[in-house]
C-alpha cells in the first residue's frame, strides 16, 4: 500500500524543520521565558510576569530610542526607495558603461558594515575628514555630527541608505527590466507623455516589487545597529540611540536579561505589525497590478 | 573496457570521507584540552607575558608540559564572556581576568574562593602585593582574584607643545591645568590645530577625576552617592568651561579612549589623562610624532584641596580568577601562582604592565627602563577605583555619563545635571 504523499515527504522535510526548530523556535521560546523572569549573571531567574515589558514600555529612554528608530526607518527607507527607483529607471533608459556603473552601485553591499562606518567616520571627521575639509573649502555647511544630534541622525541615515541602496535597486531594476517594451510602445502610440507612461505603466507594474523591497527594508532597518553604535554609540547623551542599541545596552552592558528579552520581543511584534500592514497592502493593491 | 580514473570520487567515498572528517574534527578539542590551559583575557595581559625567547612563562610551560591558549577581548566583551562561561555547567576556561569594579556578591559567587589554594600552595611573598588591590578582590570576606595589573591614571602632556605655548612646567593645580589647556589650544608650528586637552566621553574615569580634584566623588568607597555636591558641580563646571573655551574638542561626545592616544601622538592635543603604562606607546617613535616629548605627572587637585587632601586618582585593577565550573583548577592555580611571582611581575612591568607588587617599583632595572615608575608608585599610594562594585553599577555609570555629557555640551545647566545624577542614580544604589 502506498503511503500518503505527506507521510512520504515528511522524512525529506524533517532536517529543515529540525534546523528551524533548533535555531529559531527554541531560542525564541527561551527568550520569551527570559522576558518573563528577572535574571543576571550569578542570579537565579525569578518569575516576574509581564513586569519587564511594563518596565521597558514605561522607560523614557526606550521611547526616545523607538522615536529615533521610527524616524530613521521612515526617512531612510523611503528616500532609499526613491533613489533606487530613480537609478533603476536611469539604468533601464540605457546608460553608457552600464556594467561598470552597475558594479559601482552594487559595491557598497559587498562592504562590511564595520568597514563602512570606519570609512565614513574618517571621511566625515569633524576636524580632519576629507569631505568636511572639502565642504569647508567650498564654503558649504558641514555635518557637525559629533555635537548636533540631528546632524548625527542625518549621517546615520545617509550611511544606512548608502549601505542598503543596492538591495532596493536590484529588486526594482529587475522588475523594471521585466516590463515588456510593447507596453511603452502602445502608450506612445496612444499619445502618452513620458510622465504619463511613468505614472500609468511603470509605477503600477513596479508596485509589487517596490512593496516587497519596502517590506524587507522596513524589517531590516528596524534592526539598525552597527551604523549608530559604531558612529555615535547612541550619543551624545543617548540622543541618537535606536531600539537595537537599547537592547544591546540592557543585555550586554547592564546584564539585565529580562528587560533585554522583553525589548527583543517588542521589536519582533513591531516588525510583524509593519510586515502585516505591508502584506495587507500587497494583497489589496499591489498584486492587482502584478499581471 | 572502460577506464575509470583512479581519483574518481564516488558518493560512497564522499560520504565516508565527510563522516571521517567530522569525527576527527569533533575529537580535536578533546585531544587538545588535556595539555592546554585556556585563559580568557585582554590582549594586553597576553602581550606583557612576552613571547618566544622572552616568554616569561617558558620554564613553567616546560615543567608542566602545558600550552596556554589565550582568548582575548576588549574589556567589556571580556567580562561578559567570562561571566557567561562561569554561568555554564562547565567551562573549558581555567583562568579569567576580572576587573575590580565588576565582582558583586552574585558575580563573586561564580568564582572559586582562593584562600584554600593560597593556604595549601602559597604565592611567593603574598604580603608584597598591594593590600588595597587585594581588598578590591575580596568580596563577602572571600578572596576571588589575585591582582595582576593596575592601570593608574596620570596626566600626560606634550612637552614640545607646552614649550611652543611658552609654558615651562606642567601644572601643579587644576586651575593651572585649565589655564594651560586654554593656552595650548592653538595652531602649532607644524600647522596642526591643537586642542588643549582630549578626553573620552564614554568613561566615568574623567569626570570622576575632575570631581575628586575638588574633594568630591561620584560614588564613594562606602557607597555614598555624590558625597560632596559642590565638588561635583565644580568638577563638571570646569569641564564645561574647558569645552566652551575650545580646550576640549568639539567632537568630545564621540571621542573614544583610542582617540586620546592618537591625538597625543599626532600633536593634536597637548594634555590627556591615561594610565601611566601608556607612556611607552605614546613615545613610540614608530607611532608618535613626538617620541620622548610626551611626559606624565600626577593629575593635579584644585588649589582648594592642595596640601589638605591627597588627590585620589582613578586606578583600575585586573585580577586572575578561577571560574567555579573550571575543569582543571589545580593547573589554573599553578598558572596564577607563577604569574604572581616576583620574577614574572617584574618581567611584566618591564614589558609595560602596571606592577601590583610594591617591591617591583624599587627595582633598578625597571626604574631605568620606565621613567614614570616613580611617579606611578606615588600616585598609586592614594589612588582608588572609579566607583565600587554594585549590581546596578554599569547602569549607574551610563546614567552619570549621560548627565555629564549634557552638562559639558551645554545642553543642561551643571546644577541641574548634578541634581539629575543624584535623583536618577539613587534608586540604583545598593540598599
Amino acid at each position: 500500500m502506498q503511503l500518503p504523499t505527506t507521510a512520504r515527504l515528511l522524512p525529506l522535510l524533517a532536517p529543515v524543520h529540525l534546523l528551524i526548530l533548533s535555531v529559531i523556535v527554541l531560542p525564541s521560546l527561551y527568550v520569551v521565558w527570559l522576558s518573563l523572569n528577572m535574571s543576571s549573571f550569578g542570579q537565579a531567574p525569578s518569575f516576574v510576569g509581564l513586569q519587564n515589558y511594563v518596565r521597558v514600555l514605561a522607560d523614557p529612554a526606550f521611547h526616545r530610542a523607538l522615536l529615533n528608530t521610527v524616524v530613521l526607518v521612515v526617512v531612510a527607507v523611503h528616500l532609499e526607495l526613491a533613489v533606487g527607483l530613480g537609478m533603476a529607471l536611469l539604468f533601464a533608459s540605457g546608460l553608457p558603461f552600464r556594467r561598470f556603473l552597475l558594479v559601482a552601485v552594487l559595491a557598497p553591499y559587498a562592504v562590511s558594515e564595520v568597514t563602512a562606518v570606519v570609512m565614513w567616520r574618517f571621511l566625515f571627521d569633524p576636524d580632519a575628514g576629507p569631505i568636511t575639509l572639502a565642504l569647508r573649502a567650498l564654503n558649504l555647511p558641514t555635518l557637525d555630527w559629533s555635537f548636533e544630534p540631528s546632524h548625527a541622525m542625518t549621517l546615520i541615515g545617509l550611511l544606512t541608505i548608502w549601505l542598503h541602496l543596492p538591495f532596493t535597486f536590484v529588486i526594482v531594476y529587475a522588475a523594471r527590466l521585466a516590463i515588456p517594451a510593447e507596453l511603452y510602445e502602445a502608450a506612445r502610440i496612444d499619445g502618452a507623455t513620458r510622465w504619463q507612461a511613468f505614472r500609468r505603466v511603470t509605477l503600477p507594474l513596479l508596485a509589487p516589487a517596490m512593496l516587497i523591497a519596502l517590506l524587507f527594508r522596513y524589517i531590516f532597518a528596524f534592526r539598525l545597529f552597527s551604523e549608530a553604535w559604531l558612529l555615535t554609540k547612541g550619543g551624545p547623551a543617548r540622543s541618537t540611540e535606536v531600539v537595537a542599541i537599547y537592547l544591546y545596552q540592557e543585555a550586554f552592558s547592564f546584564n539585565a536579561f529580562g528587560p533585554a528579552a522583553a525589548t527583543a520581543w517588542i521589536m519582533v511584534v513591531i516588525s510583524l505589525l509593519l510586515a502585516g500592514a505591508y502584506v495587507l497592502l500587497l494583497r489589496r493593491g499591489g498584486l492587482a497590478h502584478a499581471h | 573496457m572502460s577506464k575509470k580514473p583512479e581519483t574518481k570520487l564516488t558518493r560512497r567515498t564522499f560520504v565516508a570521507g565527510t563522516i571521517g572528517a567530522a569525527a576527527a574534527f569533533s575529537a580535536r578539542p578533546v585531544l587538545a584540552a588535556g595539555k592546554t590551559l585556556n585563559v580568557l583575557s585582554h590582549k594586553v595581559h597576553q602581550t606583557v607575558l612576552g613571547s618566544g625567547d622572552g616568554d616569561l612563562l617558558k620554564d613553567w610551560l616546560k615543567a608542566k608540559d602545558v600550552e596556554i591558549a589565550f582568548t582575548t577581548f576588549d574589556s567589556n566583551p571580556l567580562q561578559d564572556r567570562l561571566f557567561r562561561e562561569a554561568s555554564l555547567k562547565e567551562t573549558e576556561y581555567g583562568v579569567g581576568y576580572l576587573i575590580d569594579n565588576r565582582p558583586t556578591s552574585q558575580i563573586a559567587a561564580l568564582f572559586e574562593p582562593l584562600e584554600p589554594y593560597q593556604k595549601q600552595d602559597p604565592i611567593e611573598d603574598f604580603a608584597d602585593i598591594a593590600p588595597g588591590l587585594v581588598q578590591g578582590m575580596t568580596v563577602d570576606g572571600k578572596l576571588i582574584g589575585i591582582p595582576v595589573r593596575h592601570a593608574t591614571q596620570g596626566l600626560f602632556y606634550n612637552e614640545a607643545l607646552l614649550e611652543e605655548a611658552g609654558i615651562s612646567a606642567p601644572p601643579t593645580t587644576l586651575e593651572e591645568l585649565i589655564a594651560q589647556a586654554k593656552k595650548t589650544s592653538f595652531t602649532s608650528k607644524a600647522g596642526t590645530p591643537v586642542t588643549g586637552m582630549v578626553l573620552a566621553s564614554d568613561l566615568a574615569v574623567f569626570p570622576v577625576m575632575f570631581a575628586r580634584a575638588y574633594g568630591g566623588d561620584f560614588v564613594s568607597s562606602d557607597f555614598k552617592l555624590v558625597p560632596n555636591r559642590e565638588a561635583m558641580e565644580s568638577g563638571l563646571a570646569a569641564l564645561r568651561g574647558m569645552f566652551e573655551a575650545g580646550s576640549l574638542p568639539r567632537s568630545y561626545a564621540t571621542t573614544k579612549n583610542d582617540d586620546q592616544v592618537t591625538w597625543l601622538q599626532q600633536g593634536r592635543a597637548a594634555f590627556t589623562i591615561l594610565p601611566f603604562a601608556r607612556g611607552a606607546q605614546l613615545n613610540n617613535p614608530e607611532q608618535s610624532k613626538y617620541p620622548g616629548k610626551i611626559k606624565a605627572v600626577e593629575f593635579p587637585g584644585s588649589a582648594a584641596i592642595k596640601g589638605k587632601v591627597a588627590m585620589a586618582s582613578v586606578v583600575e585593577a585586573w585580577a586572575m580568577a578561577i571560574p567555579r565550573n573550571a575543569r582543571d583548577k589545580a593547573l589554573a592555580w599553578s598558572f596564577i601562582k607563577e604569574v604572581s611571582s616576583k620574577r614574572v611581575t617584574l618581567g611584566m612591568a618591564i614589558n609595560g604592565n602596571g606592577p601590583v607588587r610594591v617591591s617591583t617599583y624599587a627595582d633598578a632595572g625597571l626604574k631605568a627602563k620606565n621613567a614614570l615608575a616613580a611617579v606611578e608608585a606615588k600616585v598609586l599610594a592614594t589612588a582608588r577605583g572609579a566607583f565600587p562594585p554594585f549590581p546596578e553599577a554599569a547602569r549607574a555609570q551610563a546614567t552619570f555619563l549621560e548627565e555629564v555629557q549634557l552638562a559639558v555640551l551645554g545642553r543642561k545647566p551643571v546644577k541641574d545635571a548634578v541634581s539629575a545624577i543624584i535623583e536618577r542614580v539613587k534608586p540604583m544604589m545598593p540598599a
